[in-house]
């Protein structure tokens, strides 16, 4: 079977897959169940009708999508910078570990919602909180990858590097941040599924725009359509992402796949 | 001629009292021996005679407990010296490509864009890598990486090379192949090389000089020089009786 072949027989079983699933869905909710929940079709009708036309609240669904997605961006990047430059400064130094890593790992197992509370206490939840919640969600898993990453370098390529008459800084950077980058960018990819997670349940508690925003609010008038919608879109945005993630990793971790 | 003669003669490494302890035990016992520059030493010994830990003190790697190493009458030093090191299995960087990997050592020491170029292609040509240059080394067998390896340490233009059993876990056919190569590059370079093996075949292919080793506490029991003409025949009379004669002081003490 050539590549050609496989990829369109993959594509055969999503289509048939996803079909199955909405006709089931639909004949699902024809009884008694149809009374608490709606059928596919109302939600993929109100997700194309408000996607640029229409509005949920004030603003159309791709309005609420970019509010929901550049508050994961600022966070996600800002706390993956910080966490990168943590990470291997912990892996790399035994004095960095040595400060760092006890208080890391008490703040790493708390959920960032956790956090929620005390972040509308100090800040309110407006948009620096919700920010610096998905930082704290980022932050966590790429530091902790980062790290592992920097202190299991193998010492085959320090050696050799040394050899070659590298210099503290230049194992750094032609070395150890190298070779972490594989175990950084699982860190990344965990982090960019828990900042998703992150920014809904920070827009389920206070905001007036966003996709976690679409779900309560479909929950307070009672409009089961609205909530649909609103999971549709959050889905669909996590699989966009991850499908743009594993792209980008595969062009930047081109020598990391086996074979030719 | 003459001049050449006294030149051939010039010391290269000095060590000279060379000990290494681990605690209380004794590894290397007082050492010392010269190599010349230009020489292809063959350093032979029991496995876990401590070649390895003679190595690394000559590189810094360890701390030696006594005695000095010099690098044309200064202390050896990787930082300073061009000192290139291969040793067993795989060093090669997986993220650098093929032709990134024979570089690396120049990219180390600045090397100007175009002469880091020309080295490059140069040593890729000579192992026979230039058609892989932009291969990961995911994608290359072992004998190609060794290769990679040999070209990223000769890039690099050493004055001195060592190596640690570099073709320890190569078959004999690539063994072969990579010794042969070894000779012609270090014939064309005129590089100082010393050859670390346990194999006595191998040391005698190579060696200009065998270094013969004792068990630990490792001390040098012999070295001689190895008069055969090359290309060597490993199974001309004269080979098998020198091959022979480093067995026996091997076996013997």
């Amino acid at each position: 079977m050539n590549k050609k072949q496989k990829n369109i027989t993959e594509l055969i079983c999503a289509v048939v897959s996803i079909l199955t699933f909405l006709i089931l869905w639909h004949i699902g909710v024809k009884g008694e169940l149809g009374r608490l929940m709606p059928g596919p079709l109302p939600v993929i009708r109100m997700f194309f009708a408000t996607l640029f036309g229409g509005t949920i609240g004030s603003r159309t669904m791709i309005i609420h999508i970019l509010y929901s997605l550049i508050r994961v961006m600022a966070g996600y990047f800002l706390g993956a910078a910080v966490g990168v430059v943590l990470g291997l400064s912990m892996g790399w130094s035994r004095l960095v570990e040595a400060v760092f890593s006890p208080l890391f790992r008490i703040i790493r197992p708390i959920p960032p919602i956790a956090w929620i509370p005390i972040s509308i206490i100090w800040i309110g939840l407006g948009e620096d909180a919700k920010i610096f919640l998905i930082f704290l969600a980022s932050f966590c898993y790429v530091t902790l990858n980062a790290w592992s990453g920097a202190k299991n370098v193998d010492p085959d390529y320090l050696r050799a590097a040394r050899m070659l008459g590298a210099g503290k800084r230049q194992l750094l950077f032609t070395i150890v941040l190298p070779a972490s980058i594989p175990s950084i960018f699982a860190g990344l990819q965990v982090a960019l599924s828990s900042c998703w997670a992150t920014v809904l349940a920070a827009e389920m508690v206070r905001s007036s725009e966003g996709l976690g925003w679409i779900i309560i609010a479909g929950m307070n008038n009672n409009d089961m359509v609205q909530i649909m919608t609103g999971i549709l879109a959050i889905g669909l945005v996590g699989m966009l992402l991850s499908m743009i993630f594993r792209k980008v990793e595969a062009r930047l971790c081109q020598w990391n796949k086996s074979g030719s | 001629m003459e001049i050449r003669e006294k030149e051939n003669r010039q010391v290269k490494v000095k060590v000279s009292h060379l000990t290494k302890k681990f605690g209380d035990l004794l590894v290397l016992n007082d050492i010392s021996f010269d190599v010349e520059k230009g020489d292809l030493l063959c350093v032979v010994g029991p496995t876990g005679c401590g070649k390895t830990t003679f190595l690394n003190s000559l590189t810094k790697i360890y701390d030696v407990t006594s005695g000095e190493i010099l690098l044309d009458g200064h202390p050896a030093d990787p930082k300073k010296d061009h000192i290139a090191y291969i040793f067993q299995g795989n060093s090669t960087m997986p993220w650098l490509t093929v032709e990134q990997n024979v570089a690396f050592g120049l990219d180390i020491r600045h090397v100007p864009k175009r002469e880091k170029q020309e080295l490059t292609d140069r040593y890729l040509e000579i192992v026979g890598l230039t058609k892989y240059r932009r291969y990961y080394p995911k994608q290359l067998s072992a004998s190609m990486l060794q290769r990679v390896s040999i070209a990223r340490a000769f890039a690099t233009e050493p004055e001195l090379l060592l190596m640690d059993e570099p073709y320890g876990q190569l078959d004999i056919e690539l063994r072969f192949k990579l010794e042969d190569e070894l000779v012609r590059l270090w014939e064309m370079t005129g590089t100082t090389v010393i050859f670390i093996t346990h194999n006595i075949e191998e040391a005698v292919y190579l060696g200009e000089h065998i270094m013969v080793l004792t068990n630990k506490p490792t001390t040098v029991k012999e070295t001689m020089r190895n008069p055969l003409p090359r290309p060597r025949d490993i199974a001309a009379p004269e080979f098998v009786r020198l091959r022979e004669r480093v067995t026996d002081l091997i076996r013997w003490w």
